[in-house]
């Protein structure tokens, strides 16, 4: 109840932020400080188009996998692309689409049948992202999107916008953003369980919808915060349907069984302050809760090192924990007479942390430049990131990943 | 649970910061640190796979630039 006041405060201290934001733009503009025209700045080059190619490579191992009911092997390689192109329309509106290939082989899922290594070991992921932003006089900006993905099992459609809105010395900023995703399952059971009542969904479609409030502060002329929080509403098969569940008193399990509403509740702050030219520190914090019980704290710090203007190199350490879900239990815990069930260890009781290193490369002129699809146009190879991180979970799940980013700009 | 709420309560306290107009007003030409960017709130372009992941393996997502729905195995 204390918690829910909390809460209620925050989103209220939120609005009030907002309220005296506007003010401060009405009473700005009464004064006539800056006309209009002032105010639109070339807010994109119109001749630049940046593109990113990113590249990522995941491998984790463990014991605890919900495809065979919390015991058994979680290995899991993946290597996912990404290709990000922003393109300038004109000077006030931007074209943003990205694609998304993922490929991953899981020894878990191959356990959905017992023929080992079979197509379900395996499995394609391709994701597409369109999106739409337009600066509307020199405060305020809006965005719209759509986005698809599909995967053997699964399609997920989403549509969403934002909006925010600067104060005249762009000191603060006030956004708000909405999201809506409209998926279905094609449905995969465990062998032993296909044709019998066990497999039994209500539902094989998924929706979820997400509201989001934001609000960035400049503090000084080192520190500035970013406080965001959310309210997400899930309803349909919220639980996966080649998860098994063994109980106490049955040889046979059952298909994880979950609510079929969600509510969820992440609210957060990232803090970043300029220590000196060479030192940044950037810090960040998020307290998540859902009506499933799950109850979550996740702080993390990154130090960028500035080695010159344009190399940085940022160690960084990610910490995490958790209660469990209420409808979680291990491998032959749970008791027949339950509604609701699930040995899937994402949702138990769980402490993790991530640590890694990150470098930044993006010199002034450029790493290169050549002409590519363009005889016009020279592209600019502009910089490299890539970040390489060990994630460990304390049921003794590790996870190691890779990261890159290529940067370049069409002009 | 108590711990849960002193760390509500120091994020409000830190929100009021930006409520009342304690904070220094900043002139653009005064934002060489601020504009830098490693300063920069948004959440790393090369970070999205990461936070991809950690929705996947954990019970909690959002906010952070990573999916709240949608999307096989995320929870």
């Amino acid at each position: 109840m204390e918690n829910n006041i909390l809460k209620l405060l925050f989103i209220t201290v939120l609005i009030l932020n907002f309220s005296q934001l506007k003010a401060q733009e009405t009473r700005q503009i009464d004064e006539g400080t800056l006309t209009e025209k002032e105010k639109v700045s070339n807010w994109y080059n119109d001749n630049e188009v940046d593109i990113n190619i990113l590249f990522n490579y995941y491998n984790q191992d463990g014991d605890h996998s919900p495809v065979t009911g919390g015991i058994g092997t979680e290995e899991l390689q993946s290597g996912a692309m990404k290709i990000m192109v922003s393109i300038p329309l004109d000077s006030v509106s931007i074209l943003n689409i990205s694609t998304l290939a993922n490929v991953y082989s899981s020894a878990s899922t191959d356990n959905i049948d017992t023929n080992v290594s079979s197509a379900s070991s395996e499995d394609l992921r391709l994701q597409m992202d369109v999106g739409y932003t337009k600066k509307i006089g020199a405060q305020q900006s809006y965005t719209l999107r759509a986005s698809g993905s599909t995967e053997s099992d699964y399609v997920s459609k989403s549509i969403g916008g934002s909006w925010s809105i600067d104060s005249n010395d762009r000191n603060r900023q006030f956004g708000i953003d909405v999201q809506a995703f409209f998926d279905h399952w094609v449905p995969i059971f465990p062998e032993e369980l296909r044709g019998t009542d066990n497999t039994l969904i209500p539902t094989n479609k998924r929706k979820s919808y997400s509201v989001g409030f934001n609000f960035s502060q400049v503090i000084n002329k080192k520190l500035q915060l970013l406080f965001s929080t959310e309210i997400v509403y899930q309803r349909g098969l919220l639980s996966t349907p080649f998860h098994r569940v063994y109980f106490q008193s049955e040889e046979l399990p059952k298909i994880e069984r979950l609510p079929n509403e969600k509510l969820k509740f992440p609210l957060g702050l990232r803090v970043n302050y300029f220590l000196n030219d060479y030192i940044i520190l950037r810090a960040y914090y998020r307290h998540y809760s859902d009506d499933f019980g799950v109850n979550a704290h996740t702080a993390s710090l990154e130090v960028p090192i500035k080695v010159n203007s344009f190399f940085s190199v940022y160690p960084f350490y990610r910490w995490h924990t958790q209660t469990a879900a209420k409808y979680f239990s291990g491998y032959k815990e749970h008791a027949i007479s339950e509604n609701f069930y699930t040995s899937d260890y994402d949702l138990s009781a769980i402490d993790s942390y991530k640590v890694g290193l990150g470098i930044h490369y993006t010199p002034v002129w450029g790493i290169g430049r050549f002409k590519f699809l363009s005889k016009k146009k020279i592209t600019v190879f502009k910089g490299i990131d890539l970040r390489i991180a060990k994630y460990a979970r304390s049921d003794g799940l590790d996870a190691f990943m890779i990261s890159t980013n290529f940067a370049f700009t069409m002009e | 649970m108590r711990s849960e709420k002193q760390i509500l309560g120091a994020i409000l306290l830190l929100l009021s910061v930006g409520t009342f107009p304690s904070c220094v007003s900043v002139s653009a030409y005064q934002k060489m640190h601020l504009n830098d960017k490693e300063m920069e709130l948004n959440v790393r372009k090369v970070e999205h796979f990461e936070i991809s992941a950690e929705s996947y393996r954990e019970g909690a997502a959002g906010i952070n630039g990573g999916k709240v729905g949608g999307g096989c195995g995320c929870n």
